[in-house]
């Protein structure tokens, strides 16, 4: 039996059988379809994360206080032993040759409200302007907050794309007073949008001169994070050397002593997040992985049902001269044809999808889902579609004949 | 491979070879107690363009015989020789030959492939055979004129009479120009009027020398071969030749 007499019949057997044909056809485009679309939507969110990583840079560490307080366990007193805004500025000015930049922070959750409407629990960064230059948050509309600002705790402040439509739905938030726990601030430059890496939406913050907020709300204790860029990605490691050397100094730290605070990495930081992005992206490949599963399952069973239904006919063509090789590869090529016109279909229904966002994440197409997703169906299709009908084939034609 | 035809091995030198020859054979379905003799011993030479029908009870083993011969199932005991070879020894693949190439089989029930036109059902055994499409076309054609039918060739089995049906299958059957032409009650699900154009086609083809075989429950259907063998309980009981006697 020739292989173009074989295709020919498998044409016609695929077109004898149009639900049959139809069903197994929608099984195998759904489940190839949704195992490329889930790994995307995976694969899209992680992607987002990646380019949050660029975005921050890998050339800042942050300087954080020790969980568990000053060492406690050292004779000097606290007071010496805390970062303070003071402490910031002398290891600024303190010319280390790997740091370009300190910025220090302190942060509060405060109440912020226009004239029409109010914000709980907003969260307030008191900071210096190098802050813009350093960390994500970049200034859209107006300026940043200047060092004169600082210097003579100017009540003005930076306020974030969410918060600024919250607060002033109708017009610009650009130049209008708002009120932070009572305090009159005007509003100086609103910043840009920020894809979200934390808990804390960057969108919803409010940024104000570090010397005002210290002098309206925090008081003029430990700053809470000191935000360090070094002079470029590579000498990140000489500069946590350089701070860590002056902070020691600067803070009294004995040879023998814990040091009061940690120095953090941000590629480190938000390697962890990645890590936890392409934990989601294995877990959607699972849910991608049932559903081929399941779609399998379906053309499975429409397999089986038409082998069975098809024994008698398997007889038939054994009495008239069938070998088993030439019925093998008839149902071979019926249920190749099947599968591969569904998981093309498929393929083409997820290329499509992965066009359109899905809550809030644009897929990204992995490579490597397309052949698999179309290799597993393919040979669930063709493993259930010609494993029965080999049986069926290496039966006596009368056996088959006799069969239903 | 594009095989010649083969003639009816009546035909020439081979004409002393009897086309079957059966010793002893037994079939049994089952084991134990729920153990079947259908068949317990059957002695049976069948010559080069004999025209033989086989009568008997119902049960007693005509279609078991049949299905042997057909090559479409396998002897208990016994040896069975087709034209001189013991099919008995043959392989899966050298069986598929000789259900394609010497024997062409006639059912009760027609078995043709459903949803197939007549004449891709006729071309079916040329395809296995490996004939090229083209001739397969023109064989399978010739062969429904042969059976009246070339006017139905488009047509699927389902809007074909039964009688129309059962031409379509003898013209599968003989498209290969089989050694032996078996017929299990080929006119079992016909009417009189069907009947008598099937077995015109069945006296015809002895008439041309070839080897029949037909089961059959109808005296009037024997009569019409040369030889009726009678079966009871998976034995001959009989062996005559018919009323008429026209041997060709
Ligand atoms: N596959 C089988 N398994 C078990 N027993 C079988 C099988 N096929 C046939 N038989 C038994 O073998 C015996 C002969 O059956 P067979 O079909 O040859 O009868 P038959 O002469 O063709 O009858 P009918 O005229 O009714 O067609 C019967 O008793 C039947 O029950
Ligand atoms: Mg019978």
């Amino acid at each position: 039996m020739k292989l173009g007499d074989i295709l020919l019949s498998a044409l016609r057997g695929v077109t004898a059988n149009k639900l049959r044909s139809i069903l197994t056809l929608l099984g195998v485009l759904i489940g190839v379809a949704s195992v490329i679309l889930l790994l995307a939507v995976g694969n899209g969110s992680a992607q987002t994360i990646k380019a949050s990583i660029a975005a921050l840079g890998t050339d800042t560490v942050t300087v954080r206080a020790s969980s568990g307080g000053g060492g406690a366990a050292t004779a000097t007193s606290s007071s010496t032993k805390e970062i303070t805004y003071d402490v910031s500025t002398q290891l600024a000015d303190s010319g280390l040759g790997h740091v370009k930049a300190v910025v220090p922070q302190v942060s509060t959750s405060l109440t912020v409200s226009s004239t029409t409407t109010s914000a709980d629990s907003t969260s307030v960064i008191g900071t210096t302007p190098n802050y813009f230059g350093v960390s994500t948050a970049k200034v859209a509309t107006g300026s940043a907050f200047t060092e004169a600002d600082v210097t003579s705790s100017a009540k003005v402040a930076v306020i974030g794309q969410t918060l600024a439509t919250t607060l002033f739905p109708t017009g610009s938030a650009l130049g209008q007073s708002v009120s932070i726990d009572g305090t009159p601030f005007t509003i100086v430059g609103i910043m840009a949008t920020q894809s979200s890496t934390g808990f804390t939406d960057p969108n919803s913050v409010i940024i104000a001169p570090i010397t005002r907020v210290q002098r309206s709300f925090t008081g003029y204790g430990a700053v809470s994070t000191l935000l360090v860029q070094a002079t470029d990605s590579d000498s990140v490691d000489a500069a946590t050397g350089e701070i860590t050397v002056m902070l020691d100094q600067l803070l009294g730290v004995g040879a023998d002593d814990t040091a009061p605070y940690t120095i953090t990495d941000q590629s480190t930081l938000l390697e962890t997040q990645e890590a936890s992005a392409d934990s989601f992206t294995v877990l959607l490949g699972v849910v991608a992985a049932i559903s081929l599963l399941v779609g399998g399952i379906g053309v499975t069973n429409v397999m089986l049902v038409s082998v069975t239904e098809r024994t008698r006919e398997i007889g038939i063509r054994k009495a008239l001269g069938a070998t088993r090789g030439a019925i093998l590869g008839q149902f071979l090529a019926e249920a190749a044809t099947l599968t591969l016109v569904g998981g093309i279909l498929g393929v083409i229904v997820a290329l499509i999808g992965s066009n359109y966002e899905i809550y809030g994440t644009q897929p990204v197409v992995l490579g490597y889902s397309v052949p698999l997703a179309l290799g597993v169906s393919v040979a669930i299709g063709v493993f259930f579609g010609v494993y029965p009908a080999g049986r069926a084939a290496a039966m006596r034609p009368i056996q088959a004949l006799r069969a239903i | 491979m594009s095989h010649a035809v083969v003639g009816p091995i009546g035909s020439g030198f081979t004409a002393a070879l009897p086309v079957l020859e059966l010793r002893d054979i037994h079939q049994v379905y089952g084991t134990g107690d729920a153990a079947v003799h259908a068949l317990r011993g059957i002695d049976l030479t069948v010559g080069a363009g004999d025209y033989l029908a086989i009568m008997g009870p119902s049960g007693s083993g005509k279609s078991t015989l049949m299905n042997l011969l057909g090559c479409l199932d396998v002897a208990s005991s016994g040896s069975y020789l087709l034209a001189g070879d013991d099919v008995s020894a043959f392989d899966e693949g050298q069986l598929a030959k000789v259900r394609n190439r010497e024997i062409g089989f006639v059912f009760q029930s027609f078995n043709l492939v459903p949803r197939m036109s007549a004449v891709a059902n006729v071309e079916l055994p040329l395809v296995y055979g490996g004939y090229k499409r083209k001739e397969r076309r023109r064989r399978a054609l010739e062969a429904l004129e042969m059976v009246g039918l070339g006017h139905r060739a488009d047509h699927e089995p389902q809007e074909l009479s039964g009688g129309q049906q059962q031409r379509v299958a003898i013209a599968r059957a003989l498209v290969t120009s089989p050694t032996l032409v078996l017929a299990d009650e080929p006119t079992g699900n016909l009417d009189s009027e069907s009947t008598d154009e099937i077995l015109g086609i069945f006296d015809r083809l002895a008439a041309e020398g070839r080897t029949i075989v037909i089961i059959t429950h109808e005296e009037h259907v024997a009569e019409r071969t040369h030889r009726v063998l009678a079966i009871s309980d998976g034995l001959i009981v009989s062996d005559r030749e018919s009323l008429l006697g026209v041997r060709a």
